[in-house]
């Protein structure tokens, strides 16, 4: 699997480039000391798989029973019941087929933390000092950095995947998140700019990726809400291009739900 | 493809994020009918969010009727082998679909047979197919 390595340029990179160059063609590049990452690089499905687990089924990995079980938001009391409300009306209403309109009605992806569900297969790119993840559905791309500092919560620019700050402990990424947009919502759940995610993602078979992801927001949650999704390598797939150009979904003005322009 | 949709209704219906193509809800379409027919194609949008063919159906006094089928997504559908050119405007092709609840001719494809007969499915969040062409009852779902 290729891998990309940035490095600062220096005096007489070019020609170090070159010779690195030429050896890359005649000797394979597994192997080789701290370029080898940490064997995240590459395509991952969700696991359970939403693609159906067509990346290779001869020996399916072995599946977290916890993995994509996501409880209740641990909601303070004053946000708890209005969410329960709301979503026993989006269920009456979808039951009803008047689904409510939402930010996929106008062709807007999930920023975080609702990409790192895999919708679509997704591809993470580990390279020097970054981890950039790039998911299929609406072309969402994140980049998390490990160096420099996360922007205080009031500070930072609110973005659909916010502001991403990653370390090494040991064989586990571990990913710090603020600055998500207020109407980017995961599960309609309300929060505040000083809501933080973190995520700690590891390898935990040659093939399968754990996310252990734990949001806090001391405005809206009494405590940290903690869920696991895990992701299944799919060797060889390409990430395919997605622009929502052809939107024929709209909300309906007078009653807020999905409708679709049929003529 | 085949995805255990039982086990996971709890959660479908908790999470729009998850439901139907995992971006738009199925649910203005008819949930539980499905209806066959055939038609010519008059345009064929292999795009996103979602592609659509268009198709002119003959129905009786001579009276055409234009109709929307609404297919899954381009990613979706080149994983499981459909490719952006095999509709064409002009081409006969049979559907299975379930038709908007309110009457508008708009539809969600379950299934395709093309002019040379060979048939798709349209992926796993669009279900499956449970009339045939002929629009009979399966005895299995065809997805």
């Amino acid at each position: 699997m290729a891998r990309v390595i940035r490095r600062p340029m220096q005096r007489g990179a070019i020609f170090a480039l070159a010779v690195g160059v030429a050896l890359s063609l005649t000797a394979p590049v597994q192997g080789q000391d701290q370029d080898d990452g940490h064997g995240i690089t590459g395509s991952w499905e969700r696991w359970p798989g939403q693609s159906g687990g067509l990346g290779s089924s001869a020996n399916p990995p072995p599946v977290n029973p916890a993995a994509g079980r996501i409880p209740d938001p641990p909601l303070k009391p004053a946000y708890l019941e209005p969410w329960r409300a709301e979503q026993s009306e989006i269920q009456r209403l979808t039951a009803e087929g008047l689904p409510p309109a939402n930010n996929y009605s106008a062709c807007i992806g999930d920023g975080m933390p609702a990409m790192m569900q895999a919708m679509f297969p997704m591809e993470i790119l580990e390279t020097e000092g970054q981890v950039t993840i790039i998911q299929e559905a609406y072309n969402q791309v994140r980049r998390i950095y490990f160096d420099g500092e996360l922007p205080a919560p009031e500070d930072a620019e609110p973005r659909f995947a916010g502001h991403s700050l990653g370390r090494w402990e040991g064989d586990t990424l571990v990913v710090e998140t603020v600055g998500i947009k207020d109407y980017v919502l995961f599960r309609n759940v309300p929060h505040s700019p000083q809501m933080r995610i973190v995520e700690r993602i590891r390898l935990v078979a040659d093939d399968v990726l754990e996310n252990e992801v734990t949001i806090t927001d001391p405005e809206y949650l009494t405590g940290p809400w903690t869920w696991t999704w895990a992701y299944r390598r799919w060797p060889g797939y390409r990430i395919q291009e997605y622009v929502c150009e052809n939107n024929r979904y709209f909300r309906d003005p007078e009653q807020g739900y999905q409708r679709l322009r049929v003529e | 493809m085949r995805i255990r949709i039982a086990p996971l209704l709890p959660l479908l219906l908790l999470a729009v994020p998850l439901t139907g193509s995992a971006h738009h809800s199925f649910a203005p379409y008819e949930p539980d009918r499905q209806i066959a027919f055939s038609g010519v194609v008059t345009d064929f949008q292999w795009t996103n969010p979602h592609i659509y063919i268009e198709i002119d159906v003959a129905e009786g006094g001579g009276e055409v009727r234009h109709w929307l089928i609404e297919c899954a997504n381009t990613t979706i559908l080149n994983r499981v082998g459909w490719k952006w050119n095999m509709i064409k405007p002009g081409d006969e092709i049979a559907v299975i679909v379930s038709p908007l609840r309110n009457g508008e001719p708009a539809a969600l494809l379950k299934r395709v047979r093309l002019a040379d007969g060979t048939e798709f499915g349209n992926g796993g969040p669009a279900g499956p197919a449970t009339i045939g062409f002929d629009g009979q009852p399966l005895a299995t779902e065809s997805r």
